[in-house]
């Protein structure tokens, strides 16, 4: 096995893992729109970082703390629609990427690369930052695992209980935006959701218990990882696009087998 | 700049049909961004414009550029049904739809990404080309559009009532699904009229921030389209002369789609900034009115007496 097919394999293992925990989270919070936006917006951070020849992951990673600043404060404008603020950081980051992007020229085939990833191209950095971030996933969950389910499902009780909401929800937002800074080498900016939030919906699909949850996801996660590495490198398709698919096709099968056996149940009550 | 060289600007061909073929999007798109708006469905809006990418691989694939506008229709009326069940279904209906998105997404880049040279491709499909836009397109774009908003003239009765009082809707018998299949392909609709134009990730800012950027102005209903009309317009004929002189004078390539969308957010944002200081400056100075009125009471009606800094 060639050592860059390792490094590949590595990577995809570490974001399955990680897309588990952090996907149950969105799933739970239901903030899959914002991690979409998020995907589209932190693209201008990589761009930035290749202009200013620092690391892609970095750049990303810093511009998505930005994003989610500005989120947190187009969200306190009422008078306008629940998702228009998500809706406005999309399209502006996504168009200030497109505009940065043309300041690049000669390095085209790296914008490409923020666009649909390339996970056979990762380098030893890329590795260890996804790691990192892996780690720092699992000290959240140890430490506050608990705090991120109750106010989740009851946010209202979660203040009333005198926990602070607003820290709970940048700490959720902070895991997302470093989770979707490191995905973005190897499965791409626009793609990188479906590796996120697919294992945990899927898994959401299967059980009702949240203790279930990570695990399953976890194991969906890796197997849509390496999977879709082996299938990009038999048949010679995009590894990102390849990931996806699968991760999309297994939530399609659990969803629909899921959506016929209530039925079949009441039809032989 | 004077007015006069911003007319020669668009008595260039190329300009003048960008500017046509944005002005037909903008009135389209903000009719049918209005029931976006009310009905929170900017996320299934950009689930369209995922949705759509694979239908404009397929179609170029099978017969290049001209046959783009079916493979992306066909994949709109898909993508329009599938989102519009997946949305229905309450549990956990948010990440069904980023699945959705993302997996008809990665579709369109499997695809394209068997053809040679496809970053080309790939980034012609998602930043379209405003500037090389054929008459022939032009008139789909109009064609595509005006369909857009038949639909949603033709329900919007019906869209206006099911988004303001759900309950009501249904106690009076009427059925939700039709309404919701009929939105959901007139935004599929704008879409595939300003992929090829535009770039289809950037409908969704054409569908989005006119509409909000209108709403944080008035909160009458009837006055929410024409505003959004206007700044949609206005934005245009700026970003298109900005794109211009930077790509003439600078010498820079930029694509002209994506400084239209960034003059939108920067109208949003002023006009977000002016809104919050108004109502920030209104609801203080209602507070100090309360407050001396409240002031000259306890005096016990003395006029114009008012104790300062008493707490």
């Amino acid at each position: 096995m060639s050592e860059f097919y390792q490094l590949a394999l590595t990577e995809a293992i570490l974001l399955g893992l990680l897309s588990a925990i952090t996907g149950t989270v969105v799933v739970l919070r239901r903030r899959a729109f914002f991690t979409v936006a998020l995907t589209h917006a932190a693209f201008p951070g990589g761009v930035i970082a290749a202009l200013l020849g620092i690391n892609v992951v970095l750049g990303a990673g810093v511009f998505s703390i930005v994003l989610v600043i500005a989120l947190a404060l187009l969200s306190r404008v009422r008078r306008q629609g629940k998702q228009v603020a998500t809706g406005v950081v999309l399209t502006g980051g996504f168009a200030l990427g497109m505009v940065l992007q043309s300041l690049l020229p000669a390095q085209a085939n790296s914008v490409d690369t923020f666009l649909v990833g390339s996970i056979l191209t990762v380098s030893r950095t890329d590795v260890i930052a996804t790691a990192a971030v892996l780690a720092a996933a699992i000290v959240v969950v140890a430490g506050w695992g608990k705090q991120l389910v109750f106010s989740s499902f009851d946010p209202s009780g979660y203040r009333a209980a005198g926990f602070a909401a607003f820290g709970i929800d940048l700490l959720a937002l902070g895991l997302i935006a470093g989770t979707v800074a490191v995905a973005m080498p190897a499965v791409g900016s626009i793609l990188a959701v479906a590796i996120i939030v697919g294992p945990a919906a899927t898994a959401r699909l299967l059980t009702g218990r949240i203790a279930l949850l990570m695990p399953l996801a976890a194991v969906i996660g890796v197997m849509s990882a390496v999977g879709g590495l082996e299938i990009s490198r038999h048949w010679n398709v995009a590894a990102g696009g390849a990931i996806t698919l699968l991760a999309a096709a297994i939530f399609t099968v659990v969803a629909v087998a899921t959506a016929l056996r209530p039925r079949g149940r009441t039809a032989a009550a | 700049m004077s007015i006069a060289e911003v007319a020669q600007i668009f008595e260039l061909p190329f300009m003048s049909r960008a500017l046509i073929g944005l002005v037909v999007l903008a009135v389209a798109a903000a009719i049918v961004g209005l029931f976006v708006n009310l009905r929170d469905l900017e996320f299934i809006s950009d689930g369209l414009t995922h949705a759509v990418f694979p239908g404009l691989v397929v179609g170029y694939l099978v017969g290049g550029t001209s046959w783009i506008l079916a493979g992306a229709l066909g994949a709109a009326l898909v993508g329009a049904v599938i989102l519009t069940l997946v949305d229905r279904r309450r549990v956990g209906s948010d990440a069904g739809i980023a699945v959705v998105l993302a997996s008809m997404f990665s579709i369109g880049v499997v695809l394209i990404s068997r053809s040679d040279g496809y970053v080309a491709e790939l980034e012609q499909l998602l930043f379209g080309r405003l500037l090389t836009m054929t008459d022939v397109q032009l008139r789909q774009i109009v064609i595509v559009a005006v369909l857009a908003v038949v639909v949603v003239g033709a329900t919007a009765r019906l869209q206006l009532f099911r988004a303001f009082d759900l309950r009501g809707y249904r106690a009076a018998g009427l059925r939700d699904l039709q309404v919701d299949i009929a939105l959901n392909i007139a935004v599929a609709l704008i879409v595939v009229a300003g992929s090829q134009a535009i770039g289809n990730l950037m409908v969704l800012a054409l569908l989005i921030l006119p509409v909000g950027t209108a709403r944080l102005v008035t909160r009458k209903l009837v006055g929410i389209v024409p505003i959004a009309v206007v700044v949609a317009v206005v934005t245009a004929v700026v970003g298109l002369v900005a794109g211009f002189e930077l790509s003439v004078s600078h010498g820079l390539a930029l694509s002209p789609s994506a400084v239209v969308v960034l003059v939108m957010i920067a109208v949003y944002l002023v006009v977000l900034l002016t809104s919050q200081t108004w109502l920030w400056a209104a609801r203080r100075g209602a507070r100090r009115r309360a407050d001396s009125r409240a002031q000259n009471q306890t005096i016990g009606g003395v006029p114009g007496r008012t104790v300062q800094g008493a707490p």
